[in-house]
């Protein structure tokens, strides 16, 4: 359930506001950022496909020309008809390109240019990616999460563990993702930290911690689902934390600090699940007492 | 055949003129100039004498009617295209300099951080940036800029001259396309953006600024009444031309609204065509993808 839901929120980011004109015109009133429309562009050509694939779409002016004009624009309607790699999929491949410059330029720009040009597209593509600042880290969360869902579903001895311990391996199975980048990931951290990033990376992560909530067998939904999710996003973003400084070989010193921190919280569940049913007892005593002593009250 | 008659028109100037339209008449479409029906064969020329007479004063107008908002507009511009070291840019109808020289600032303040940095790589193709545009007059004013600017012997700046709608440059050659102001007053639209999708590399971008429609309500009858009686009186004042700027806002309205040059854009082979609109769609940026 929380994976559809997870989807469904992944593709709402795409979706763009429509009071433009509105916005516009204020930009002249408030002579603040520039007189634009802060970033909401309007998507036209994806979103009526058919303009396109219908290749035989006449064209409104090409009536009266010389022959070579018409064979002209018969290869350029034939162009048009030949189908296209979707602009995602191109984003996507510049991106996955781009990854392998992290590591010498960093989560931003740089690395994009130099990965559409391995892919051989011009790198002007980067300008036209939607917050080109953190379009690489958010594409470098989502492919981490897909490859995380997919390595869950394969991976058989998960389920033979005790909770905490299939929580502790869970997050580490996750961070292992990023250590490849970890002397870069601070610039990450920094990017996802943004303002105006941050709706973003806030909805990645809710939906990777989400994911491991869900891996773990957990399908309640009453007040506890907060209360886990926060905690699990607290143990997994101190983790990532502590990663960032962490000298020891393969990380040894973070899985064990991601380990105590289960089990604190696994013994601080214990803790609280002690202290309400105390909270109970206490409750229940005073309770019958209360009504001992009304009914006295009441009997005289 | 066009091509050929234009390369004439041009060299031989005004005498050429009523000759050539006149052969030509009977194959001829009217089109727009401003809110005339002229033949297709003198909107160029009369473009063309439109913008000879008021290049010298070309900016001082500009900052008068946009209140100086067409340097922001035009940054705006430049920072949606996001150049970078190495480009090969076309600006169409640029003849004035002031998108190159922008561009060229943007790819130099990237370079002189990227030069602190060990990794960078010193062997990356020579940015070039082409200015093209049909009026020699206009080109000179950017040259003189361009020299006043201390950048007069950069080998990064091209200036060409040529028509925006039979480019003289190789297919797949350019990783940018910008044409600011000028797409109004070509004769074919279509033919700009056929070229422009042409001489564009694969994820080449197309970034068009253009003077555009106003939508929003009372805003848009204060705009229309500026436009009507302010602006010509004020190019009657300032550079002794009325008839130019009674074109310029006549051109404008009859330009393809927002959605309209959208998908005439996207009819050119163009992929992911958004636009954006500044000052409730005074101005318009749309750009496109070609892939």
């Amino acid at each position: 359930m929380y994976r559809t839901i997870a989807r469904r929120l992944l593709s709402g980011s795409t979706l763009n506001g429509s009071d433009y004109t509105l916005r516009g015109f204020r930009g002249t009133v408030t002579a603040g950022s520039r007189f634009t429309t802060s970033t909401i562009p309007q998507p036209l050509s994806d979103q009526n496909p058919k303009q396109h694939v219908e290749g035989v779409n006449p064209q409104p002016n090409s009536s009266a020309s010389s022959s070579n004009q018409s064979t002209a624009e018969e290869a350029l309607r034939r162009e048009r008809q030949r189908p296209r790699t979707e602009y995602q999929e191109e984003q996507a491949s510049v991106l996955r390109a781009s990854l392998r410059h992290v590591l010498s330029l960093g989560w931003g720009e740089e690395a994009m240019i130099a990965g559409a040009r391995d892919v051989g597209v011009s790198p002007s593509i980067v300008g036209s990616f939607p917050r080109k600042d953190a379009a690489l880290v958010e594409f470098f969360m989502d492919e981490c999460l897909q490859k995380f869902i997919d390595r869950i579903d394969s991976e058989e001895e998960l389920q033979n563990l005790v909770p905490s311990k299939r929580i502790s391996k869970l997050v580490r199975i996750r961070l292992e993702m990023q250590a490849p980048y970890i002397s870069k990931w601070p610039q990450a951290l920094s990017i996802q930290a943004h303002p105006s990033n941050a709706p973003t990376s806030f909805k990645q992560r809710a939906m990777l911690v989400d994911e491991i909530w869900h891996a773990t067998g957990d399908e309640g939904a009453d007040i506890d689902w907060y209360v886990k999710r926060t905690v699990l996003g607290g143990i997994y973003s101190t983790t990532e934390i502590y990663m960032l400084t962490d000298s020891s070989a393969d990380f040894r010193d973070t899985w064990a600090f991601l380990d105590n921190r289960v089990k604190d919280a696994f013994d601080l569940k214990k803790t609280i699940q002690e202290a309400k049913y105390l909270a109970e007892a206490v409750g229940a005593g005073m309770g019958s007492s209360l009504q001992g002593f009304v009914r006295r009250v009441f009997r005289e | 055949m066009a091509m050929a008659l234009r390369l004439i028109k041009r060299n031989l100037g005004f005498n050429l003129l009523p000759l050539s339209s006149s052969a030509s008449l009977l194959h001829s479409h009217a089109t727009s100039f401003g809110f005339k029906e002229v033949q297709e064969e003198e909107k160029s020329q009369m473009v063309s004498n439109v913008f000879s007479s008021v290049a010298s004063n070309y900016d001082l107008m500009n900052d008068l009617m946009s209140v100086g908002l067409h340097r922001l507009w035009k940054d705006r511009l430049v920072s949606k295209l996001s150049p970078f070291p190495g480009m090969k840019h076309l600006d169409v109808a640029g003849g004035t300099g002031d998108i190159a020289f922008r561009i060229l600032e943007t790819v130099n303040s990237i370079r002189s951080r990227a030069l602190q940095d060990p990794c960078y790589d010193p062997l990356q193709e020579e940015t070039e940036i082409y200015v093209c545009d049909i009026n020699p007059n206009m080109l000179n004013v950017g040259r003189k800029r361009a020299i006043e600017r201390g950048l007069g012997k950069d080998k990064s700046l091209i200036w060409v001259e040529g028509n925006a709608e039979a480019l003289t440059f190789q297919d797949n050659s350019m990783d940018g396309y910008t044409i600011a102001f000028g797409i109004r007053n070509v004769t074919h639209i279509e033919k700009v953006l056929d070229e422009a999708h042409r001489v564009l590399k694969r994820g080449g971008r197309f970034l068009c600024l253009e003077l555009s429609h106003v939508e929003v309500p009372v805003f848009k009858e204060w705009y229309d009444y500026y436009s009507f009686s302010i602006i010509p009186a004020l190019g009657e004042l300032v550079a002794g031309d009325r008839e130019s700027y009674q074109y310029l806002v006549e051109s404008i309205r009859r330009f393809p609204n927002q959605e309209k040059f959208a998908s005439m854009i996207a009819d050119a082979g163009f992929r992911k065509v958004e636009y954006e609109n500044l000052v409730g769609g005074v101005v318009a940026i749309h750009s496109g993808l070609k892939l």
